[in-house]
């Protein structure tokens, strides 16, 4: 099999960098044979929902009647009669806002999670609020896994509660998702996060996508809790997406930017990344549906797709 | 709905003709509003915990016997939160250089009015999850204090006074070199321009909210402790 990377370097040459320029030629010339057909898997997710279990009250100077958990049930309920495949996803700081965070520690963020089907989610700097142990606590009633590839828990009592990534199959489409968060230093108090290590996310990130590559994962998705982006040079969802390659899309959090659409960036190949965030307390649903199309076609006709 | 052209992925490849897998994306964020369902089993889930935490919220924990109001310079709030902060954190501890409490009149966020006090009115005061924080300041630094007030128009203090133009901390004297000053993480982190906390010499964390602290305090107050007295003269 010839390496990946270098193939495609090639296809850039022979089309005359043109690689990312949509619609140069129509699909229908490009065709030869349609080897599979079209598979969609529909990517569902929220960041710093922050205990949020209600909607917002309607005198809500910003956000009046909107959010709330069974609501967003709804919603997810509906996409789900109508898709096929889908993946429900969390980006992290689940704890921590309202009233029902200090009074029940986490406990029905998690329950809620599950009832709603979430299928993974990631930990931000809020979901070490209640303590190591707190957070154990209350994720023993998610079903979901939590993950963490840049936090080395093994010196705390989260260890063996999270894992570095998971691999989930929707339809004939092979999922990998990992999960990497902000340096806790300085943002969370430092007994909350004990010997908790932090490894730089870029890092850990280029070595997760590349194990998932390899995994024969057709997406690659990353849970970050980093933030969108930053006026100092500090790692950023954007950063992160700039400097590491076989990430498909970044799923935000912790600066709670609302984002309209997903921002495109390029990756150390010059493949797109998308980064979606839907600013926070599950205002919003974030929603990207991918579209897979394996195709055979003629090496000189290139690889232009719409 | 948007559509992005994402990527082309490229699987094995004969010479001739390569497998290849485009992947087409298209966004469609949208926000959460009433879908006008009947309850579904989220609600069944969230109700028995609503309904505790509504009768929590609602428990009566003291008695204000006027309102309390932030203002500028002060304001009988202003005054009561610093005072809270102040005392749960000095109180049976022996302190070697003088302190005082210093929070923000943007942080307080409601009055608590005359009669009974509920713990949600607490909340609404303090909904921010702040913590309590210690930074130890040089003397110099505060100076800097007095302008930041001055021009502010006043904030909260306790165990000071601002006259003349000077920041005068209880228990100060000429060989005084250092204070304490008690405040809320957002403050000492640069929050509402607080700038002069980067001076600090060093940062002490409590784990306490601010808000467990003030429900604490007014637990123990009963009738909360009325002080409208000036302590910024501009």
């Amino acid at each position: 099999m010839m390496d990946r990377r270098k193939f495609i370097r090639n296809s850039v040459l022979v089309s005359g960098g043109l690689l990312m320029t949509p619609k140069i030629f129509g699909q229908s010339s490009l065709l030869l044979d349609e080897v599979k057909p079209k598979n969609k898997l529909t990517i569902l997710h929220t960041n710093d929902t922050h205990s949020n279990i209600d909607p917002f009250p309607d005198n809500h100077a910003k956000y009046a009647g909107k959010g709330g958990v069974a609501r967003r049930f709804e919603m997810i309920q509906k996409i789900r009669i109508e898709e096929e495949n889908v993946l429900l996803l969390d980006a992290g700081d689940i704890f921590q806002g309202t009233p029902y965070f200090n009074k029940f520690g986490g406990v029905l963020e998690m329950k809620l999670m599950t009832e709603l089907g979430y299928d993974v989610a990631t930990m931000g700097n809020h979901d070490f609020d209640g303590g190591m142990e707190g957070f154990v606590k209350a994720q023993e009633y998610a079903d979901f896994p939590f993950v963490c590839a840049n936090y080395d828990f093994q010196n705390t009592p989260i260890n063996g509660h999270t894992v570095g990534h998971t691999i989930l199959k929707r339809g004939n489409i092979k999922v990998g998702i990992f999960g990497v968060g902000v340096e806790l230093k300085g943002l969370v108090p430092d007994n909350k996060f004990g010997e908790t290590v932090y490894s730089d996310p870029i890092e850990i990130a280029t070595d997760k996508a590349a194990e998932l590559q390899k995994k024969g994962c057709d997406l690659i998705i990353c849970l970050s809790h980093l933030g969108y982006e930053y006026e100092s040079d500090k790692i950023s969802d954007r950063v992160l997406a700039q400097k590491t390659k076989g990430i498909h899309l970044i799923i935000g959090g912790h600066t709670h930017t609302f984002l309209d659409k997903p921002t495109e960036e390029k990756n150390l190949d010059g493949e797109t990344v998308l980064i979606n965030q839907v600013g926070w307390a599950g205002v919003q649903l974030g929603r990207i549906d991918f579209e897979f199309d394996k195709k055979v076609f003629s090496r000189k006709d290139v690889l232009i797709v719409e | 709905m948007l559509k992005h052209l994402i990527l082309i992925a490229v699987g094995a490849g004969l010479l001739a003709c390569s497998s290849v897998t485009s992947i087409t994306a298209h966004s469609d964020n949208k926000a959460v509003l009433d879908q006008g369902a009947d309850s579904n089993s989220a609600d069944s889930l969230i109700s028995p915990y609503r309904v505790e935490l509504e009768k929590e919220m609602l428990e009566v924990i003291a008695v204000a016997e006027k309102d309390f109001v932030k203002g500028r310079p002060v304001g009988a709030l202003n005054n009561w939160a610093a005072d809270a902060v102040l005392a749960s954190q000095t109180r049976g501890v022996n302190l070697e250089i003088p302190a005082f409490s210093l929070l923000n009149v943007g942080g307080l966020r409601n009055t608590i009015n005359a009669g009974d006090v509920k713990l949600e009115d607490i909340f609404k005061v303090m909904p921010f999850d702040n913590e309590v924080v210690w930074a130890e300041m040089p003397v110099e630094a505060l100076d800097d204090i007095a302008s930041y007030l001055i021009e502010s128009g006043g904030e909260p203090i306790g165990g000071a006074i601002l006259k003349d133009g000077k920041l005068q901390v209880d228990g100060m004297d000429s060989k005084t070199e250092r204070v304490w000053i008690m405040t809320s993480d957002y403050l000492l982190n640069g929050g509402d321009h607080m700038d002069f906390f980067q001076k600090r010499l060093s940062t002490k964390h409590t784990n306490l909210l601010l808000r467990d602290l003030m429900i604490e305090e007014v637990k123990q107050q009963g009738t909360l402790l009325w002080n409208d007295e000036n302590r910024i003269f501009l």
